[in-house]
């Protein structure tokens, strides 16, 4: 646990040390899962991240609309990415969240595996979506490159958009 | 005077608004001649202001917008082409007609201003009859055009003179002025006679300003727009401090104030369910006492408040009404009849945002009925009726609407003459037409374009009235009901809601979900057995006293999955809207209650079949039914109820088609349970605390014939656990057995009244687990 604890300072220590001038250039993710993968969205884009409450189920929508939940009195939609990305279900654990991500004229919550980290990226480290991505089609905005692992940025305002 | 001075000032504004709404229109519309949706609007809006200002007797702007209106009206009928020439015209009378609102707006009457509008009506008529000879229309502006020309002829006078002269003029006029406006106060009827000297004043005034008259308009934009009309720059002086007791609040404001009081009252909701709550649980202890107190004062607090809140937004309709007695006596006079106007129930109080909307509405069904309804005296005569026509203006609340119904003795909507109308113009076809109830054919008088009057005139006749109308209504989610009888008048209601935020609801079961369907489309509700639902021609019906009523359940519309087999019995909300009835089967009947209307959001909007959500008092969200959608929907739905009732009870067998749930947080009891049971031969199922087992039931993966509960378990213990299940309406029944090792009489008691079917004491002996087992499933 130290030591995960410690990782994290460090990581923060060399983001603060990191040179301001390229402010611009960087761009600051939030990270998570869903099934094996990990994703991010651009972390103003967030508007608060909850642990799983009850929703209600809406009729004649598509499956990957689970339904609308309260959120301290605002009714927002709830939507699957599992079942979006076309992956077989998985019940909920004690990692599940909702994030709740905030558009221009849309709020909804997207449910989500669990949470990664915080991400700083240069975006001369991101480059253009593959080509082969199907089910997520329009929803990449890029591809950012990391020293362990790449990660796949989606675009909020498409994810936000309805699309039935 | 007080009263014309309302009306006129309420002419402002709505004059302005529509101008706004005008400008836009016209510049989509001149990159997009065709759309016909478009010049309808605009030739609405010309036709509103000109009604009004012909009611407000300003006869140069009726002149310039009765112009107009022939114009636009010949483009929206294709017999005019709109070409760039004849947009400049447009857009030239309606510049025209914005300077004399302006005028109006600062002085109180259209002459002030000196504009002349000969030029344009001539070359507006030009347009309009091609080379015909000029129509009675041409008639009224030359009639006026004296009036501002000798005006003009002031003006340049005017600024003839040094600015000496000038101040010393301005100095008598004044003084004149306020002689004036005094005399005006004293004779309330004087209108007319104020008019004559003001126009040398104001348009002194601009030419001080601006040495020329005409460029005094965009001077007078940049004033308020509430500005007080009648009056000038003194007189308004001395009415500020009289008008202090009341202030403008902006509608946004309020609106904000409401969505506020909605989040009060559902955190009032839940409170007091937390309260229930509370309250079961700690009953007799002291610091309940002290919370009742706390929570009372709230909830009666927001309930005034809420009422408090909902008042500031109420007038009464009386603001509407009393534009119409000046209306109708104006009209009767231009039309040589004698008609009488009855208004009752002023005093009946709605939301403003409704006030205003439905101005526009009345005024159209109230010259129509003027011009079309009532007949001349000779006709009445000839007919046996009296002579003096008679309208009826009536409001009065029913429920939670507001119904305004409008009256007249005239001779009365013929329907074979509608649909032959109708079919002439190509609205509908002669097949249609024939299929059409009367009622039907009445409802053709607000299709835009339709109109049985053989002469346009100045009041009406264009067929463009109704139209107005039917959109405002709509907007407001009015129904509109006309009847007639030929000979014998007609009778248009108009029911509205008076709010808008906050209705009452009858909240439903549809399976393990709810829904709320507004009460105020909610006409009865019944308990039947399943066998009186019979069906005919694929569709369930049910006799209800003398009629026959389709039914439809609720969980077919919206998709419920089906979990809970039903009883010998069903509950029928029966729901009617406008003249169509339907009963809808539901599973239970939760009750009514106060809701705020919430909007699911862009991302959800127009689902069909839900007009939005609510948030109850458990915080969860409640999806409210739109009935007509409702209605629309049932109509594809071909279940058979009765069939489907029956089918769904599952029948069990043998022993291994039974299924046990062993719930337990240890590991070693859990398989004492199993062994246990393992000489009945059922199917065991493991949760590890309360809550993994409630979600196992919760998702009917399984159906469970029984429980066994450990009661001291983490997350959820067995007593939760036990009150949880028994809330569901399917788990009724279910046998739950709790297995402790909690022996003391009041831990028994408690199990009991958390929903409990038996209680065993660890430790026990396998065989009788077995036995209890096998008595509660019944093996």
């Amino acid at each position: 646990m130290s030591d995960k604890l410690n990782q994290i300072l460090q990581k923060q220590q060399q983001q603060v040390d990191e040179p301001h001038k390229k402010e611009d250039d960087v761009i600051q993710l939030v990270g998570f899962i869903i099934g094996q993968e990990e994703y991010a969205v651009p972390i103003l884009s967030i508007q608060e991240i909850i642990k799983p409450i009850e929703y209600t189920r809406v009729p004649s929508v598509p499956t990957y609309i689970l339904g609308v939940f309260n959120l301290r009195g605002s009714v927002i939609p709830l939507i699957d990415l599992r079942s979006k990305f076309k992956m077989d279900p998985a019940k909920v654990t004690e990692d599940t969240r909702y994030i709740v991500m905030k558009g221009v004229d849309n709020t909804a919550g997207f449910v989500i595996d669990r949470l990664t980290e915080a991400i700083r990226i240069k975006s001369s480290r991101i480059g253009p979506p593959p080509e082969t991505i199907h089910a997520e089609k329009g929803l990449v905005y890029g591809i950012g490159m990391r020293d362990e692992n790449i990660l796949t940025i989606l675009k909020v305002e498409q994810l936000l958009k309805r699309d039935f | 005077m007080e009263d014309i001075q309302e009306i006129l000032e309420d002419f402002l504004v709505e004059a302005f608004e529509l101008i706004e709404q005008l400008d836009q229109n016209l510049v989509e519309l001149e990159s997009n001649p065709d759309d016909l949706e478009l010049l309808n609007s605009i030739f609405r809006v010309a036709h509103t202001i000109k009604g009004s200002s012909s009611f407000l007797n300003f006869d140069i702007l009726t002149g310039l917008t009765h112009h107009m209106e022939d114009v636009l009206n010949k483009a929206r009928h294709g017999d005019l082409k709109l070409t760039p020439e004849v947009m400049d015209v447009v857009l030239e009378s309606i510049d025209l007609m914005k300077s004399l609102l302006h005028a109006i707006r600062d002085s109180g009457n259209d002459t002030s201003a000196g504009i002349d509008i000969t030029d344009i009506c001539r070359r507006l008529d030009i347009i309009s009859n091609g080379e015909t000879a000029p129509s009675v229309a041409v008639a009224e502006p030359v009639d006026e055009s004296p009036v501002p020309s000798s005006e003009e002829d002031d003006n340049t006078d005017y600024s003839k003179l040094s600015d000496k002269e000038v101040e010393d003029e301005i100095e008598r006029l004044l003084k004149m002025r306020k002689e004036e406006d005094r005399k005006r106060k004293e004779n309330s009827s004087a209108t007319k006679a104020a008019a004559v000297p003001t126009p040398s004043f104001e348009s002194l005034k601009d030419s001080d300003e601006e040495v020329t008259p005409k460029a005094a308009e965009p001077i007078a934009a940049k004033r308020a727009s509430t500005a007080d009309a009648g009056a000038n720059a003194p007189a308004k002086k001395e009415s500020a401090s009289a008008m202090e007791q009341t202030i403008r609040v902006e509608v946004k404001r309020l609106d904000h104030l409401m969505n506020l009081i909605g989040e009060l009252v559902l955190g009032k909701n839940r409170l007091l369910k937390i309260y229930d709550d509370v309250e079961e649980r700690y009953e007799g202890e002291k610091f309940l006492e002290e919370l009742n107190q706390v929570v009372s004062s709230i909830s009666l607090v927001t309930t005034d408040l809420q009422i408090a809140v909902m008042k500031t937004r109420m007038l009464p309709i009386a603001k509407v009404f009393n534009k119409f007695p000046r209306m109708v006596r104006d009209l009767s006079r231009e039309l040589g009849k004698q008609i009488e106007l009855e208004i009752s129930g002023e005093e009946t109080e709605l939301d403003k945002s409704i006030v205003e909307e439905i101005g526009d509405p009345l005024v159209h069904i109230i010259r129509n009925s003027c011009d079309h309804g009532i007949e001349d005296g000779a006709t009445r005569r000839a007919q046996g009726k009296s002579e003096m026509g008679l309208i009826q203006l009536k409001a009065y609340n029913e429920g939670n609407h507001i119904v305004i119904e409008i009256t007249d003795d005239g001779k009365g909507l013929d329907p074979d003459l509608l649909r032959s109308k109708a079919v002439e113009k190509g609205m509908i076809t002669e097949r249609e037409a024939d299929a059409m109830t009367d009622k039907e054919a009445f409802a053709l008088i607000f299709r835009p374009s339709l109109s049985t009057a053989k002469v346009v005139t100045n009041v009406s006749g264009r067929g463009v009235g109704m139209d107005v109308v039917k959109t405002n209504i709509e907007k407001l989610n009015g129904i509109i009901d006309v009847d007639s009888e030929v000979g014998q008048g007609t009778v248009i209601k108009l029911k509205i809601p008076l709010t808008l935020a906050i209705i009452q609801a009858l909240l439903v079961g549809a399976q393990e979900e709810y829904y709320a369907i507004p009460l105020a489309s909610v006409l009865e509700t019944v308990r039947i057995p399943l066998d009186e639902i019979y069906t005919i021609e694929g569709k369930n019906v049910l006799r209800l006293r003398d009629e026959v009523l389709s039914l439809v359940r609720l969980s077919d519309i919206f998709g419920v999955k089906q979990v809970y087999e039903g009883g010998e019995h069903t509950y029928v909300v029966v729901i009617g809207l406008a003249e169509s009835k339907l009963g809808v089967v539901v599973d239970t009947l939760v009750g009514q209650e106060e809701i705020v209307i919430k909007s699911l959001g862009d991302y959800l909007q127009g689902i069909e079949g839900i007009a939005g959500a609510t948030i109850r008092g458990d915080g969860r969200v409640t999806l409210i039914v739109d009935v007509a959608a409702l209605m629309n929907l049932a109509k594809g739905i071909t279940v058979d109820i009765r069939a489907s009732a029956e089918a769904v009870v599952k029948t069990k067998t043998v022993p291994s088609d039974y299924i046990v749930l062993a719930v337990d947080d240890s590991a070693m009891d859990r398989n004492i349970m199993k062994k246990s049971m393992e000489p009945i031969g059922v199917k065991v199922l493991e949760a590890s605390n309360g809550q993994e087992a409630l979600n196992m039931l919760k998702s009917a993966e399984y159906s469970i014939d029984a429980v066994l509960i450990d009661i001291e378990m983490p997350r959820m213990d067995g007593y939760t656990l036990a009150g949880e299940i028994r809330k569901y309406s399917k788990y009724k029944n279910l046998p739950l057995i709790a297995v402790t090792s909690r022996t003391s009489k009041s831990d028994r008691l408690r199990g009991v009244e958390s929903g409990m079917s038996e209680y065993i004491t660890k430790p026990y002996s396998p065989e009788y687990l077995e036995s209890v087992v096998r008595k509660n499933i019944k093996l």
